[in-house]
């Protein structure tokens, strides 16, 4: 019986093995992407806030405005061929792209466009902000963005802004405009399409929506009647593996073409196999530190400038943020007007420990620490606790979700890693650098200052508010200057040590595939060679 | 109480009664385990530090979101109110909705656990095709080589972590030689060929006739399932060496060996099917323990099952999804066990 088993076992196995084999190279036409599926909620641009779920509606839709990856800071024409902005300020004037059409036939008009931020004002989820921070509101965006025509939107600002900020807003994947006819019909109690978009595409992106399953698969077809031509790519799939080790097998042996989930020594190896190129993408956040300023040893200065001598930038640096980001101490992003490269910063134990006696705890102190359990903000995080112990603190580092106590201002010491997404120093300061009301009743929970508690001084508070209103370009840059310098001298409770990178690895035939700051990565401007 | 009330009482019950007693202690008792795996996971799923609401807002969301989105979660009600109405939703059988896949989790179950069963029902032949007859040669062959090989065979099956095993059985017959597939359960080129009618892929595949997405099919199962199945065959061969041996001690072999029969059919005829009910509670017990702990493998080989499904759901306080896996596989143990009850009846007369 057994000699029979053996047998017939060892043919299903002969001939499973022997179908398939050849085919485990990706198609020349076709493009497969590996990533962690299991953060993408859904696929409603006006709903989603996640970096993966972004690249996908990048894809499935276009925006008024478009921002290159390689000139993010310039806002380029898409949906939108041109516009004009007032002499105060305050009136966007926008002229629609005639002959667009939807994935589903339908014309794309200003009246979508009108209708897609309505959408995400009176929805009112979390990538409403990027327009609700400049005034709009459920009350009186139907009175500021309004289709004057079929062809122009106009957009009314409440107070005034740089108008960059405004730009860089309609360019972000929130303002992704939605196919409204499609919509109506899809709408159930009147939730704007929002149950019928968690798993569809209203989009005349450069791909149509073919299969969807949660955590686990989607495939795009390339949209034939795309404005800008039809894609190169015929199709484009995502495959749910959240595991390092397999993308990087998989990305070795061709079965992937971009891998997106790797650890910093799957790329290494990777990087020096010579099969694919590592990108290392600069995103708008940082890698951050911080100290509970209800704390009563936390909130003395000099404590707060010991622990910006107990990082081991270099170290970090050369080993698990090699791919994962940039050092930088200043609070501007690289890249950004006002950024500058000074890190004034080393790990220096004697230095801290200094800094300890001075303050009065030359014997250092106990304190609980939360760091994320993932590479590599927990690998930064237990090496800050291993040069802390040497001056003296004893952190107990406990990994875990605890986002929402930090939220809550329920922590004494926090590291985790943030990332916004108007590539604009606004973005980052807004978070980092304003906390108007400092009492735990205000609950201004979305802010990083007000969670640590962080009394921020009030003439950077002042600039940070002045700059985004500020209409000049050069004066604007003059005050992020000054602005980085005074947070830099202000022993802040928010220490940053990197800038965020976002690193995918990317097979060398395949070209065209570039990682967006703001998480805007296209499928359409990629293309294989031999 | 009148005396013919209390003659009533004590009364020998009769078969059908009996009988019936029996299925309401039964439906009883599953009602209790089910109810009891319920309690436990939601106590212990709000337990677990990740806040839900985060995980569906993102980090940067301001208060009046998360107040929103808490409330529309249900999240502002008290711990019981929330159980309370969680029970009368499954009670009608309604599981709730995921807040990853955004959809009902009946549906998402239905989608994932075919995928688990195809696993688990051919690691389940394999382990039982291969471990019952080594079991039962180790077993008439004790103490020879034969005997030696088949006991080292089934410990190292014992004592090998599948997650192990699967990695290095990638590295070494998909990223050296090139000869299995990485994962999944089709080449990601052939999705879309086949309408999924019921979830199996193989089935659906020969509904549709794409014998290009069946062999796909089979080529990806068949190594995840051979790792499975050797764990279960190591188990099978270990509990069917034992079983037989105790069989062969008996008198009635000694009988039967006395009255000049053959070893084939002493083994086969007389010893293997006093066996036969013993074998089956341990195969239903090993097809249970895969069913629900294929989580590794089906990490390992990139397996879009349940345990998959469940593992994912918990890294972000899903609990839905949770309480919907944690329940099926609930239902599928008692399901599987009651079936190898009542198929015991039919094997062995003595039970009946």
């Amino acid at each position: 019986m057994l000699r029979r088993n053996l047998a017939i076992l060892a043919s299903v196995a002969a001939l499973s093995l022997g179908t398939g084999v050849a085919t485990a190279k990706t198609p020349q036409d076709q493009l497969v992407i590996a990533m962690a599926m299991s953060s993408i909620r859904g696929l409603d641009p006006q709903e989603i806030n996640q970096f993966e779920a972004a690249e996908v509606v990048a894809n499935l839709y276009d925006r008024l405005i478009a921002l290159p990856p390689d000139r993010i800071t310039e806002p380029q024409p898409s949906l939108a061929e041109s516009w004009t902005v007032s002499e105060d300020g305050k009136t966007f004037t926008f002229k629609i792209r005639q002959g667009v059409t939807f994935h589903s036939g339908n014309p794309l008009t200003a009246r979508d466009a009108e209708w897609s931020l309505h959408r995400l004002v009176k929805l009112g989820l979390a990538p409403s902000t990027d327009l609700r921070q400049w005034g709009f509101s459920a009350k009186n965006v139907d009175q500021l963005i309004r289709a004057t025509d079929d062809y122009t939107l106009v957009v009314e600002t409440p107070g005034v802004w740089n108008a960059n900020l405004i730009l860089y807003s309609l360019g972000s994947f929130s303002t992704s405009i939605v196919d409204r006819k499609l919509l109506m019909e899809r709408e159930k109690n009147g939730d704007w399409g929002r149950e019928y978009l968690q798993s569809a595409d209203a989009g005349s992106g450069p791909y149509s929506l073919e299969t969807w399953r949660a955590n686990q698969l989607m495939s795009a077809d390339a949209f034939e009647n795309y404005w800008q031509g039809k894609p190169a790519m015929r199709r484009v799939f995502i495959s749910n593996m959240p595991e390092s080790s397999a993308q990087r097998l998989q990305i070795d042996a061709g079965d992937i073409d971009v891998a997106t989930r790797l650890s910093s020594t799957d790329l290494g190896g990777l990087e020096r196999d010579g099969k694919v190129t590592v990108q290392k993408t600069p995103g708008i956040g940082f890698y951050y530190l911080a100290l509970n300023q209800k704390d009563e040893i936390l909130s003395n200065p000099k404590v707060r400038e010991a622990f910006r001598y107990l990082i081991d930038y270099d170290g970090l640096a050369a080993t698990v943020m090699k791919y994962y980001g940039n050092k930088q101490q200043t609070i501007i992003p690289a890249g950004l007007p006002g950024s500058n490269t000074e890190n004034p910063y080393k790990l220096d134990i004697d230095k801290a420990k200094q800094l300890l006696a001075e303050a009065g705890y030359p014997d250092g102190f106990s304190k609980v620490y939360y760091a994320t359990p993932v590479t590599p903000e927990f690998e930064v995080a237990q090496s800050l606790q291993a040069n802390a112990a040497k001056a003296g603190i004893r952190l107990d580092l406990q990994g875990g979700d605890h986002i929402g106590k930090f939220r809550n201002r329920e922590f004494q010491l926090f590291s985790a890693r943030s990332g916004d997404r108007l590539p604009d120093p606004h973005a980052v300061l807004q978070s980092y650098a304003t906390n108007s009301n400092n009492s735990d009743e205000a609950k201004l929970t979305g802010l990083n200052a007000w969670r640590t508690a962080w009394e921020v001084p009030k003439d950077i508070q002042d600039m940070v508010v002045t700059a985004a209103h500020e209409t000049d370009q050069e004066k604007r840059v003059e005050l992020y200057h000054k602005i980085n310098e005074a947070y830099l001298a202000a022993s802040p409770a928010l220490v940053t040590s990197f800038q965020r990178t976002d690193a995918k690895a990317v097979r060398t035939e395949v070209k065209g595939y570039v990682g967006h700051p703001t998480w805007l990565t296209r499928w359409d401007t990629v293309t294989k060679s031999e | 109480m009148s005396i013919s009330q209390t003659t009533e009482t004590h009364a020998p019950p009769s078969k059908l009664l009996t009988g019936g007693k029996k299925l309401a202690t039964s439906f009883v008792v599953i009602l209790t385990t089910l109810l009891g795996l319920l309690v436990i996971t939601f106590v212990v799923g709000r337990m677990v530090p990740a806040d839900p609401v985060i995980a569906v807002i993102g980090d940067q969301a301001d208060q009046a979101t998360y107040d929103r989105v808490y409330k529309e979660m249900g999240l502002d009600r008290p711990l019981y109110v929330q159980f309370g109405n969680y029970l009368s939703d499954v009670v009608q059988l309604d599981f709730g909705q995921s807040i990853v896949t955004k959809k009902p989790v009946a549906e998402d179950l239905a989608r994932v656990f075919p995928a688990t069963m195809e696993l688990a029902t051919l690691a389940t032949l394999i382990g039982a095709c291969f471990g019952i007859p080594l079991g039962v040669i180790a077993a008439v062959h004790k103490g020879t080589w034969i005997d030696h090989t088949a006991r080292v065979v089934g410990l190292l099956g014992y004592s090998t972590p599948i997650f192990w095993l699967g990695t290095i059985v990638i590295l070494v017959f998909y990223a050296h030689f090139g000869l299995i597939p990485p994962g999944g359960r089709i080449y990601v080129y052939d999705e879309g060929l086949v309408q999924a009618r019921t979830n199996s892929i193989i089935i659906d595949s020969i509904l549709a006739g794409q014998w290009q997405v069946f062999w796909s099919a089979i080529h990806h199962l068949i190594t995840p399932a051979i790792i499975l199945g050797y764990a279960a065959m190591a188990y099978l061969s270990r509990m069917s060496r034992s079983f037989m041996l105790e069989q062969l001690r008996q008198e009635y072999i000694l009988t039967a060996r006395a009255k000049g029969l053959g070893q084939r059919p002493i083994v086969w005829r007389h010893a293997f099917r006093n066996i036969r009910v013993q074998l089956l509670t341990v195969v239903a017990l090993a097809y249970c323990g895969l069913l629900d702990g294929t989580v590794l493998i089906e990490t390992v080989f990139a397996w879009p099952g349940l345990g998959q499904y469940l593992t994912s759901a918990l890294f972000v306080s899903d609990m839905n999804a949770v309480l919907g896996s944690v329940l099926l596989i609930g239902i599928i143990s008692i399901a599987i066990n009651l079936l190898s009850d009542i198929v015991y009846r039919f094997i062995d007369p003595r039970t009946r």
